[in-house]
């Protein structure tokens, strides 16, 4: 267990080196593939509560030390109407409600259903895009929600979507090298007649 | 609830709060390390797709040439391929050029720097360069092309920069409008996206007489931006209740940009502001 635990923090710290390099595409109005919140969510659904916790920790911590803003800066006389930026440390928060989602979902992964952990975790990226414009709407006042932000939300939903079976693969890949069952119960073969 | 999930939700609980508190300069000094650690990873990053875009560009070009080499006579292909490869060089030498020529005429001191990653977060609009404490990239510091503002320096480490762009809604420049006495404060718009998003130029006169086409420049007020930078030209122009608000393209194509200038500080400057009262 210890073993794969280690595996996943590396693999989800190997997202964020990757994460670098997945640029926005222009042409869906600025979507990307968020890897990292994807190795996340496929991670969560296949560990226990507290190693969940353990992770949304890492990720958020990360994706804020890469992203979070500093002051605005000038002098204030001239500049009445500063942009505030966001408190450090608001995505830890995040990655821990959509952990909290995937998690919920874990008796069906358990049982053989992956798609549907596959389908949360867009779902799951979706509410976690969506929610965090609407902090930045909140934090920053005046709420605009401009049609191109649903775009790229749903897009970027989409988009990670797509690549959750290879990280399920992965993660499996993962376990087995590290001798660690995730209880995979729906290959489990029914007995045919009753003793 | 297991106990252990308990103990585990507490020290979330605990270790959130304690980023959450954290003040803006144990941030900056947890983001510097941040990117110290990941700026061998990026330059490295960078470099290899350099060299993927100019192996696939080598690659397009070879299969454009490779009809006409069946036609052709083996050196003459080996000297068209030459003469490609030095038209990149020339290529490349003119906007070197072009960026040397900017860095001789500017009226202050800046450094030259390459953009190695392109909007790396989901909202915010910002660009990495190679430069940065070690070159002499402070925060805050301004950032142009020769086409005009390109945005501030944000978070500086050491090796790079992380550069928040004009585009952004947190870029706010005080702005005028040239041929007029109007000044207002010029930002990106939330949540825009595009090739190159329109700026907003806010508390304008309500009566200001603006039309499109006329250019806007920065102040040199408010302490963060020289004076008389070109920002964009005004797009159209909205009276409002209270204010007017008029839109600006910006003079700068973002998603053209390669190189950048920042600007340092001169050494009179740097040693006069300690002493201002």
């Amino acid at each position: 267990m210890i073993k794969y635990t280690i595996s996943v923090i590396l693999l989800t710290l190997a997202a964020c080196m990757v994460q670098q390099f997945l640029p926005a595409i222009g042409g869906l109005y600025g979507a990307r593939v968020l890897i990292l919140a994807l190795v996340f969510l496929c991670a969560a659904v296949s560990v226990d509560f507290a190693t969940m916790l353990l992770l949304a920790f890492i990720c958020g911590f990360l994706w804020d030390a890469q992203n979070a803003l500093g002051p605005p800066g000038g002098n204030p006389d001239i500049y009445t109407d500063p942009v505030e930026p966001l408190r450090f440390g608001y995505s830890i928060v995040l990655y821990a409600m959509m952990g909290l989602i995937m998690q919920g979902i874990q008796p069906l992964f358990k049982k053989g259903k992956w798609h549907i952990s596959s389908l949360l975790a867009g779902i799951s990226i979706f509410l976690y895009l969506f929610s965090e414009y609407l902090l930045i709407n909140f934090w920053r006042g005046d709420f605009v929600f401009p049609q191109t932000v649903f775009y790229r939300i749903y897009l970027t939903s989409a988009l990670t979507m797509l690549f959750s079976p290879l990280i399920f693969w992965l993660i499996f890949q993962l376990a087995s090298s590290c001798h660690h069952t995730i209880r995979y119960e729906g290959l489990r073969k029914k007995p045919r007649y009753i003793d | 609830m297991k106990p252990l999930n308990l103990i585990a939700l507490l020290l979330f609980i605990v270790g959130t709060a304690w980023v959450l508190t954290r003040s803006e300069s144990s941030v900056r000094s947890i983001q510097k390390t941040y990117y110290s650690a990941i700026s061998p990873f990026l330059k490295g990053g960078s470099s290899i797709e350099q060299k993927a875009s100019a192996f696939i560009a080598e690659v397009n070009h070879s299969k454009e040439w490779e009809t006409r080499y069946n036609l052709a006579k083996e050196e003459l292909d080996e000297k068209r391929v030459e003469v490609a490869h030095l038209r990149k060089l020339e290529t490349e030498n003119a906007r070197l050029r072009q960026a040397l020529k900017f860095q001789q005429r500017a009226a202050f001191k800046v450094l030259a720097a390459k953009i190695i990653r392109r909007q790396p977060s989901t909202w915010w609009h910002t660009v990495t360069i190679d430069r940065g404490e070690k070159q002499g990239v402070g925060v805050q510091l301004p950032v142009l092309s020769p086409e005009g503002l390109v945005g501030k320096v944000d978070a500086p480490s050491a090796n790079t920069s992380t550069v928040i762009l004009l585009t952004d809604e947190s870029c706010q420049v005080s702005a005028k409008v040239d041929g007029t006495p109007e000044v207002g404060i010029l930002s990106g718009q939330r949540g825009l996206t595009g090739e190159n998003p329109s700026l907003k130029l806010r508390f304008l006169s309500k009566e200001a007489k603006i039309k499109p086409g006329m250019l806007v420049f920065t102040t040199g007020r408010g302490g963060l931006f020289p004076a008389d930078i070109l920002l964009g030209s005004i797009k159209s122009f909205e009276p409002g209740p209270l204010y007017g608000e008029a839109l600006v393209t910006p003079a700068v194509d973002f998603t053209a940009l390669h190189t950048v200038f920042v600007k340092i500080p001169d050494s009179k400057e740097s040693s006069a502001s300690p002493t201002k009262p």
